[in-house]
């Protein structure tokens, strides 16, 4: 530290006020009343994912074009991002900030090509082998995920699966033109490349016992699927030509010849029954025709499968419910339905109420029912000692079932049936399972890697807790600073055209080229989560924002940072916290 | 070699013959086609400079107070309400000593609307700090952007060269164009006395206390008086090396003139035919023409029009309230003499209004025939009157 200079004349003094020596001796930061600290948040898509990806983070790869890094992050939160990246409702594009802006992040699109990249050949390492062996009984997607993240945890995992393929609903459920085929194949082989077993046509219960795989095994997890047809209980329903969509969807997925003749019906308005319907078509039917008791607005299937079932010519009627079949020579000729007035009574429940005046009768060569399943009744035998809830398998907050090392997931344990949903079963399960093998309390673990403090599990956070951390706080739209975005479209879908889908079962929509991937994923505005724009850098006027090698890219100078705020104020993505200093 | 120009265009080859490194600009009729010229020979590579496009004047001049700072030598043009926006900044650049160059298209300010001639704006930003030259003709025009950038690298204080609106701007007229490589010799490239420069990291144009303060004024004084002298000495050098010259003032047949007419900018071209004519009529009558406003020729102005009984100032500007400026500048500068020449004060031509032979005849033969004059404010070329009214 210098003393300050002082000047007798005026010829002493310089063209310009400047300074000449530094002034690093005078410590700014001793006026700071607030302080600015770089946190990471929790952006809304990664919470509202039930299978917990760092969608944030593999967004900002993929817009630098680091394409492999980004494939490698998303597989360490997701064995079945092929899968998802087709087949996934995508919660995350309903949350996403974005859309208050123009348009929500084609997520969805994203996440398939950065899955379908190196064509799903990018696999995590996993960990130094425990010793520990665990069973997992079904090879649907929670059970596919929970065997993949204990095998990643080091664990010996075989898979039970009763059917001759693996896969369970991915497999058997899912029409191909959705989700085809190979895809699953593919995705299916990386976890058998990590070391997972998978035993098919061995069904619990008559194959092998949960006694032998108990004493067999240090831990299970119990995801055998929900795969009993609910039926309508009317007359004529087990007339020949008619079928369940579950039945009717598994024989035509296993390759068998299903022929339902020239017009199909389909009752029910939920995702089965749009599968069940568009598959029939794919089939050769003439004409297909659906009935069901929601309204348009009610039915259950997603928006868009139904825009596209209708593209392809298939006919929609709402509010009709059927009343009794009809039949000629023990063969299903049609159905009569009658009006239905409300599906819903005044508290949401399902209750519907019908005109039985009104009817309408629709003549049909096969009949598909697709209404919903349930558990497989057997299973409540067959799984003896666990306690059940209803339908399904009664589990604690950490997936644990009432006997001793035994967890579930998947459809069998949850009233939600979805992919995402059992991916992230699976997942719980996997952290559940490798904490009691470790005598840890699951709960705790739990609560502290939960995306956002009670979403999904987040197997970074669990696995890797050096990597940068976000507090749970959920980033919304007004948290942000959109004066640094600009309005660009949001990618279009690309789908086959309707007459050329109706040939067979290709893959409908066609995915995204790199370029396209690139430049959506630069619509990311990376809520809540440094990206390193450096604008905090260009604006500090005390040049107290610094570069840092650790794990968040910037640090602050605390010796001079003033606590003016402009770096949190002009943070495009609220990944700075300003708050009042403590002294 | 010698083109066809207009006004706009002579600057735009003015700008390029002096290598300018930097360019803001924001557009102004009737200053448009200069910042149109200057983008197309960025954005061809003629003119190897950074164009920076701006939302405003306040921010091209704020992006050339930066530009400058760093060491560039930097450009810009405006006009009019464009000029009164950049006041702040213009302050700014004289402060921070930057010799920076500016050309100004004289414009009218509204309301009422008007785009046509008039030196209110640049009259009215007289006590920012930079210094002024004003242009007769295209030629003049190219000829002082280079000096210009001589002379504000020599003193370290901003130039605002100044034309006439559509009267030069937009008027084509002969210009010779001097070769590239004997304007490099007369204006070698940008040394500045001080810069940023992240290698020897100060800051600048600190705050300074009343205790310092009033020196650094006292410098851009001591710059101003000096700059009349380097601009003389550009300007002599000007001359010897392209044969042309303009000087700070220029008196044209004064030679014992009776009554010596004070004019600026493109009034005087139209001033010298009318007074070479009332010289061939037997009248002793002179021109003087002021180019240089600040720092204002003062004692200049004492010595050509020593022992002249009459003055007459022709305006084309109006400060509300006083009247002509230069009469306003000429009337201090002459009263420290001790026997003033009668000084009549014309406003005309406000607003793009033509000031015609006639007008000037008629604003002589007045000054000629009275002992002084009937107001402080003369009225020339009034809708509907035939004569002066006040």
């Amino acid at each position: 530290m210098k003393a300050p200079i002082s000047f007798e004349k005026e010829a002493q003094m310089p063209l310009i006020p400047l300074s000449v020596e530094d002034i690093r001796w005078n410590k700014t930061g001793s006026w700071r009343y607030m302080r600015p600290r770089y946190e990471d948040k929790t952006p809304p898509c990664n919470a509202a994912c039930p299978v917990g990806v760092d969608i944030v983070g593999m967004m900002n790869l993929v817009a630098r074009g680091e394409l492999e890094r980004a494939s490698r992050l998303l597989r360490q939160e997701n064995p079945l991002a092929g899968v998802c990246g087709r087949a996934c409702f995508h919660p995350c594009e309903s949350q996403c900030n974005r859309r208050e802006f123009d348009e929500a992040v084609a997520i969805n699109l994203v996440e398939r090509f950065v899955a379908d990249y190196g064509m799903g050949g990018i696999t995590v390492k996993p960990k130094r082998k425990t010793g520990k062996k665990v069973a997992v009984v079904g090879s649907g997607p929670a059970g596919l995920s929970c065997a993949y993240f204990l095998a990643v945890m080091g664990h010996e995992v075989v898979i039970y699966e009763a059917l001759p393929v693996p896969g369970g609903i991915l497999r058997v459920g899912i029409p191909p033109y959705r989700l085809p085929k190979d895809v699953v194949e593919r995705e299916i082989k990386a976890i058998e490349g990590i070391g997972v077993k998978i035993e098919t046509n061995c069904r619990v219960g008559e194959d092998i016992t949960l006694e032998d795989l108990r004493k067999r095994y240090d831990a299970l997890f119990l995801s055998p699927g929900v795969h009993k047809a609910k039926d309508l209980g009317l007359a004529g329903e087990d007339s020949e030509g008619v079928l369940s969509a579950l039945e009717f969807l598994k024989r035509v997925n296993m390759g068998e010849e299903v022929s339902l003749g020239e017009r199909v019906l389909v009752i029910g308005g939920g995702n089965a029954a749009i599968d069940a319907a568009r598959s029939a078509l794919r089939l050769g039917a003439k004409e297909v025709r659906m009935v069901c008791l929601e309204s348009r607005d009610e039915m259950p299937a997603f928006r868009e499968e139904v825009e596209e079932a209708e593209e392809e010519g298939i006919l929609i009627e709402n509010g009709w419910g059927p009343r009794r079949f009809l039949t000629r020579r023990g063969r299903v000729s049609g159905v009569e339905f009658v009006r239905c007035l409300s599906v819903f009574d005044a508290e949401g429940r399902f209750s519907p109420s019908f005109d039985e005046t009104k009817k309408h009768r629709v003549e049909a060569e096969g009949v598909i029912v697709a209404i919903g399943e349930e558990a497989d009744p057997s299973l409540k035998e067959v799984m003896r000692g666990i306690s059940w809830q209803g339908d399904a398998i009664s589990v604690s907050p950490t997936g644990a079932t009432s006997l001793e090392g035994v967890f579930a997931g998947g459809d069998i344990a949850s009233p939600l049936h979805n992919i995402a949903q059992a991916i992230g079963s699976g997942k719980r399960g996997a952290v559940a399972i490798d904490c009691h093998l470790r005598g840890e309390e699951a709960r705790e673990v739990l609560k502290r890697i939960r995306v956002g403090g009670d979403g999904a599990v987040s197997m970074i956070k669990y696995l890797h807790p050096e990597e940068r951390e976000r507090s749970p706080y959920v980033v919304t739209f007004s948290d942000l600073n959109p004066q640094y975005f600009e309005y660009a479209e949001r990618v279009r879908k690309i789908k086959l055209l309707p007459f050329e889908r109706k040939e067979g079962f290709e893959e409908v929509v066609f995915g995204i080229a790199e370029e396209m991937a690139m430049r959506e994923a630069g619509r990311c505005f990376s809520c809540g989560v440094c990206n390193e724009c450096g604008n905090c850098y260009l604006f500090c006027p005390d040049i107290s924002v610094l570069r840092d090698k650790g794990r968040i890219a910037r640090k602050i100078d605390y010796d001079y940072c003033k606590g003016c705020g402009i770096c949190f104020v002009e943070c495009p993505r609220y990944a700075l916290t300003l708050e009042v200093e403590e002294r | 070699m010698k083109k066809v120009l207009t006004g706009n265009q002579a600057v735009a080859y003015g700008v390029s013959l002096a290598r300018v490194e930097v360019i803001s600009a924001y557009p102004i009729t009737p200053q448009t086609t200069i910042v149109e010229y200057l983008a197309e020979l960025c954005a061809d590579g003629v003119l190897e400079a950074r164009f920076i496009t701006v939302e405003s004047e306040h921010s091209a001049m704020a992006s050339l107070i930066g530009a400058s700072a760093a060491g560039a030598r930097t450009f810009t043009a405006t006009s009019s309400h464009g000029l009164a926006l950049m006041h702040e900044m213009l302050h700014w650049a004289s402060g921070a000593r930057l010799p920076i160059v500016m050309v100004n298209v004289n414009r009218a300010l509204g309301p009422p609307w008007n785009i046509w001639s008039d030196q209110i704006d640049s009259l009215s930003q007289r006590d920012t700090g930079w210094i002024q030259l004003y242009c007769e003709n295209n030629q003049e025009v190219l000829d002082t952007i280079i000096q210009a950038y001589r002379i504000a690298e020599e003193v370290s204080l901003p130039v605002m060269v100044v034309l006439d609106a559509f009267f030069l701007s937009h008027t084509s007229e002969p210009v010779e164009i001097p070769e590239e490589r004997d304007v490099e010799r007369f204006l070698p490239p940008y040394r500045p006395k001080f810069k940023l420069d992240v290698k020897d990291p100060h800051s600048f144009y600190l705050m300074t206390p009343p205790e310092y303060f009033q020196e650094y004024r006292y410098k851009i004084q001591k710059a101003m008086e000096r700059a009349k002298e380097v601009i003389k000495e550009v300007d002599a050098l000007y001359a010897s090396n392209f044969g042309r010259g303009y000087g700070v003032i220029e008196p044209y047949l004064c030679e014992d003139a009776e009554l010596i007419l004070i004019t600026t900018g493109t009034v005087t071209s139209t001033s010298r035919e009318v007074i070479r004519a009332m010289r061939e009529e037997g009248r002793a009558v002179g021109l003087l023409k002021i180019k240089m406003f600040r720092p204002f020729p003062s004692e200049e102005l004492k010595e050509a029009l020593g022992g002249v009984r009459k003055v007459a100032v022709i305006d084309r500007n109006l400060s509300p309230g006083v009247g002509g400026i230069f009469a306003q500048e000429i009337r201090a500068a002459l009263s420290e003499d001790g026997a003033p020449p009668r000084l009549f004060g014309f406003v005309t031509g406000l607003g793009g209004r033509d000031i015609t032979p006639e007008l000037i005849s008629q604003a002589i033969r007045y000054s000629l025939e009275r002992e002084e004059p009937e107001g402080r404010v003369l009225w020339l070329g009034m809708r509907g009157e035939k004569e002066v009214i006040l």
